[in-house]
């Protein structure tokens, strides 16, 4: 029999007969293994996990249009290749415009949206009903709907007055006896209506200001304020603010529209006023607690035929990334598309940086801690095994095997049993790791290859060392006192 | 009789008995950082989370939304209504006071300055000081509602320093806009006042505030004319995430079952503390932000089951490990136990004293371990919160009915193993 031969058989022997503590030691070590690859697992883990969880406070960029040039959906799509696609959780375009609601004579900010990404982005919008799916269905805020008195499942009708666009210098139409027309974007953008009608030298004799889209009893009130009005009759364009007419109290930018409305006003035959009206059902009220409620809801599609154009305002991104991570996208893709512009927002970025790291080092901390104790639990463990089999050490001496040889077997033997516990953690450590990250965050965990061979080597390496305390004792004591059980 | 046999097992055997003490040891300071951690960590987290900012914001209950689209500069006293600054203490009266972290309240108005141009001006505290009537001191303020600000220039507004009531803070692209530098004098013009401003600081708060002017709630309310007028205010609370009973509660607390009232008024969900407020606060209506209510309910919710499910894991590891040893140092001892059985032992006192030594060994292991899972609580809590955990008195039954249970199951199927097996061969040496 050749000498590995009968180490292997000695070794597997003593595994086979005493059954009962070797299951012992496996069972520690395993119950160690299974820690440190659970554990190691989550913690590799928790930042991507919990990253994802931080999206639900929503945007963290937003990319606008640059000085010059326009965002539609073709240059968002490709500007964000320059985030890796499993990182955005969602991208929201939106455009607002002011939409009329000719049947209560007010106004509303509304915002064109596609509504699957809002709820990607948005994951903290609470919808009565149900988000808008089908076409001329809307979702309004909570405040314009407590404000209009609508309900779930009410039609309103909107309409969307364009800016009239022009040709050529508008002077040349100021000609004595004219009719004009002009319009002008007023407070928050709304657009106001003009028309004036010119005398035979040229003076304003007639002006009619349909101003029902600025803000009620403020800045419409520069339709209905005869004192106001009054000032026009008798002027000649162009009008300066100020000057020829002073600002109704309390409404300059109003005002102000009007009178660059005058300015910019072309003969009846010249302007194309349109408007463009549209009835709508009501399929959610929405609820934030935030601005958004004094805000429409409709879809992009829906708005792009309203207005006839076809722009967005911003893109709100959702990413899943570091703040460092997230400022060098930004960089990248202010620097591909010099037409857009792309910004953090701060707060999220900032305080999620803060809180996500806190929690990193908290798991961590408690995985070191946890790890160090559980170790540690494991070699005493194999401590008071092997300390058990003094006797037996000493009737080997006693028969005249070296210290080495001795030593040799059971460094073998822990560490078959130390690779064993090891390879049976390792996996059931995975399990685990699997079993949390479905039960606390919904989605399965990544295998980590490299930490089955680590873990492995990690029990070995365990149980080895603390073999080797014991042994050393035994082996150092007299033959004869051992086996007299002293 | 028994005491002498255990005094000389432990002096005898010191050393093994030192082992299984040192293990439980392990294994209780194991369970006790970990518990305390666990239980402790919501609170914490939720106090990290405040950095998002407020989740409840009061405002008056009239106040319409074409009150809150009105003209910069202009019609501010049409349809405004507004909350009264000597109100705002009573917050801290409320059943849930102790969770208001932070509040602050604010005013918007529309200046002008020497270049011409109308700026949208929020007066707000900043580090007020308010002396409440349970006693209380209080610095409430945006300073710390707002971490995510840069102070790009200067510093923040300290309304403690004398004569802060004539200095603000710009927002960088205004001071940017305007030229300004921190030391700078601003003359200002309000509705009704003019007043002469000091420059403190320049902020970059990545957003629309960047365009306007921080002023102290005082000097704001002096150049509108507005004494003792605040348009909103925003809370900063310590909330219990949401449950159905919460949403149920939100939509109409009415309706509630007496008994789903008082669990819902009795706990710190955010729909209640807002209902409370607008008790506190006459002609108020609170209301939760969504964005930061809601994702903080999610975060937390993950945090504590994460921190529960590492938790059992090391719970399940420190049992483990403990009943391993325990089984381990029982089978070593069975030359011992044969020879008691030689000389007449009867089982049951075999299993007496043999338990009776390793629970007295337990007791010490697991009072020092205690104290050592204590410290390791600390640790984590002062490196990663910066502040202690608290000692959860519950803590201690658990891990000590853990320790007991856990010792017993590791000893009683050994020792009647080994019980089972005949003297003469124990002594003998065969198994």
């Amino acid at each position: 029999m050749t000498k590995r031969k009968m180490f292997l058989r000695m070794i597997t022997a003593s595994l086979l007969r005493r059954r009962s503590r070797m299951l012992i030691a496996l069972l520690s070590i395993a119950v160690g293994a299974t820690i440190l690859s659970g554990l190691v697992t989550i913690y590799i883990d928790v930042p991507r996990q919990m990253g994802a969880q931080f999206r639900s406070y929503g945007a963290n960029m937003i990319i606008l249009p640059g000085e010059e040039g326009s965002l539609t959906g073709a240059v968002l799509e490709e500007a964000m290749q320059v985030i890796p696609s499993e990182n955005i959780v969602g991208a929201t375009p939106y455009r607002y415009v002011r939409l009329d609601m000719p049947s209560r004579q007010q106004s509303f900010t509304t915002a064109g949206t596609d509504f699957d990404e809002v709820r990607k982005t948005s994951p903290y919008f609470s919808v009565e009903g149900e988000y808008p799916q089908n076409r001329r269905e809307i979702m309004v805020g909570k405040e314009v709907a407590e404000t209009i008195g609508v309900r779930l499942g009410s039609s309103i009708e909107l309409s969307y007055k364009p800016l009239a666009s022009f040709e050529g210098e508008a002077s040349a139409d100021w000609v004595p006896g004219a009719a004009l027309l002009g319009s002008s974007e007023g407070f928050n953008e709304a657009v106001l209506n003009v028309s004036a009608v010119l005398d035979e030298e040229g003076k304003i004799s007639e002006i009619e200001v349909d101003a029902l889209s600025q803000t009620e009893n403020i800045g419409s009130l520069v339709g209905t304020d005869k004192a106001f009005l009054d000032q026009f009759l008798g002027k000649s364009l162009p009008l300066t603010l100020g000057e020829d007419v002073d600002a109704l109290s309390g409404a300059t930018i109003s005002s102000q529209a009007v009178v660059d409305a005058l300015n910019s006003s072309r003969s009846r035959e010249n302007a194309r006023l349109s408007e463009n009206k549209e009835h709508y059902t009501v399929a959610g009220i929405l609820s934030t607690g935030g601005e958004e409620e004094a805000y429409i809801y409709m879809s992009l599609e829906d708005l792009t035929r309203l207005t006839q154009e076809e722009i967005m305002d911003v893109a709100e991104l959702s990413v899943s990334a570091s703040a460092e991570e997230l400022e060098g996208y930004a960089a990248n893709i202010q620097e591909e598309y010099p037409a857009l512009t792309a910004r953090l927002v701060k707060r999220l970025a900032k305080s999620e940086a803060s809180v996500l790291s806190k929690l990193q080092a908290l798991v961590f901390l408690v995985t070191a801690v946890v790890l160090a104790l559980t170790l540690i639990c494991v070699s005493t463990t194999m401590m008071a095994v092997v300390s058990e089999r003094r006797r037996e050490i000493g009737l080997r001496k006693a028969l005249g095997a070296s210290d080495g040889s001795i030593r040799h077997e059971f460094l073998g033997e822990g560490m078959f049993l130390g690779g064993l516990g090891g390879l049976l953690g390792g996996l059931l450590g995975f399990a685990f790791a699997q079993m949390v990250s479905v039960h606390v965050f919904g989605s399965s965990i990544t295998f980590q290859p490299l930490l089955l061979p680590i873990t492995i080597i990690v029990s070995m390496a365990i149980s080895a060392v603390s073999c080797q305390l014991p042994i050393k004792k035994a082996v150092a004591i007299d033959p004869a006192i051992v086996l007299k059980g002293e | 009789m028994l005491w002498k046999m255990i005094r000389g097992v432990l002096y005898h055997q010191r050393g093994k008995m030192l082992l299984i003490a040192f293990t439980i040891a392990l294994g209780a300071s194991l369970a006790t950082g970990m518990l305390n951690v666990m239980l402790d960590v919501g609170d914490k987290v939720n106090q990290e989370l405040k950095t998002y900012g407020a989740n409840i914001t009061v405002k008056p209950k009239d106040s319409s939304l074409l009150s809150e689209i009105y003209e910069v500069g202009d019609g501010e006293e049409l349809n405004a209504s507004y909350l009264s600054e000597k109100d705002l203490p009573k917050l801290k009266t409320i059943f849930w006071a102790f969770n208001i972290v932070d509040f602050t309240p604010f005013l918007e108005a529309g200046v002008s300055l020497p270049s011409g141009h109308t700026v949208k001006a929020v007066g707000t505290w900043f580090n007020h000081h308010l002396s409440l009537p349970t006693g209380e001191d209080l610095d409430a303020g945006i300073a710390s509602m707002r971490s995510w600000w840069d102070i790009t220039e200067g510093s923040w507004l300290d309304e403690s320093k004398e004569g802060a009531e004539d200095t603000v803070m710009a927002g960088t692209l205004l001071a940017g806009q305007e030229g300004w530098q921190v030391g700078d004098k601003i003359h200002l013009v309000g509705s009704r006042e003019e007043r002469d401003v000091t420059l403190t600081g320049i902020y970059d708060a990545g957003g629309d505030e960047d365009m306007g002017l921080f002023a102290p709630l005082d000097l704001i309310q002096a150049l509108t004319d507005r004494e003792d007028k605040v348009s909103s205010v925003e809370v900063s609370a310590l909330t219990t995430p949401d449950n159905d009973l919460a949403r149920r509660a939100a939509r109409n607390p009415a309706a509630l079952s007496s008994r789903d009232y008082e669990t819902w008024y009795c706990t710190a969900y955010v729909s209640a503390i807002c209902y409370q407020i607008q008790e506190a606060i006459p002609g108020s209506a609170a209301s939760a932000v969504r964005q930061v209510a809601d994702s903080e309910g999610a975060i937390l919710e993950k945090t504590q089951l994460l921190m529960i499910l590492i938790t059992v894991l090391s719970l399940i590891g420190a049992a483990l490990g403990i009943s391993n040893l325990v089984t381990a140092s029982v089978m070593e001892r069975s030359k011992e136990i044969g020879l008691l059985k030689a000389i007449g032992a009867r089982d049951l006192s075999i299993t007496g004293v043999i338990l009776v030594e390793i629970l007295f060994t337990a007791l010490i292991g697991s009072v020092a371990g205690y104290f050592v899972g204590f410290g390791f609580a600390q640790l984590i809590g002062l490196t990663v919160f910066d502040s202690a955990i608290e000692m959860k008195p519950g803590v201690i039954p658990i891990v000590a009915g853990l320790i007991f249970l856990v010792t017993m199951a590791g000893s009683l199927p050994a020792i009647r193993m080994v019980l089972r097996l005949r003297p003469a061969e124990v002594l003998h040496g065969g198994q």
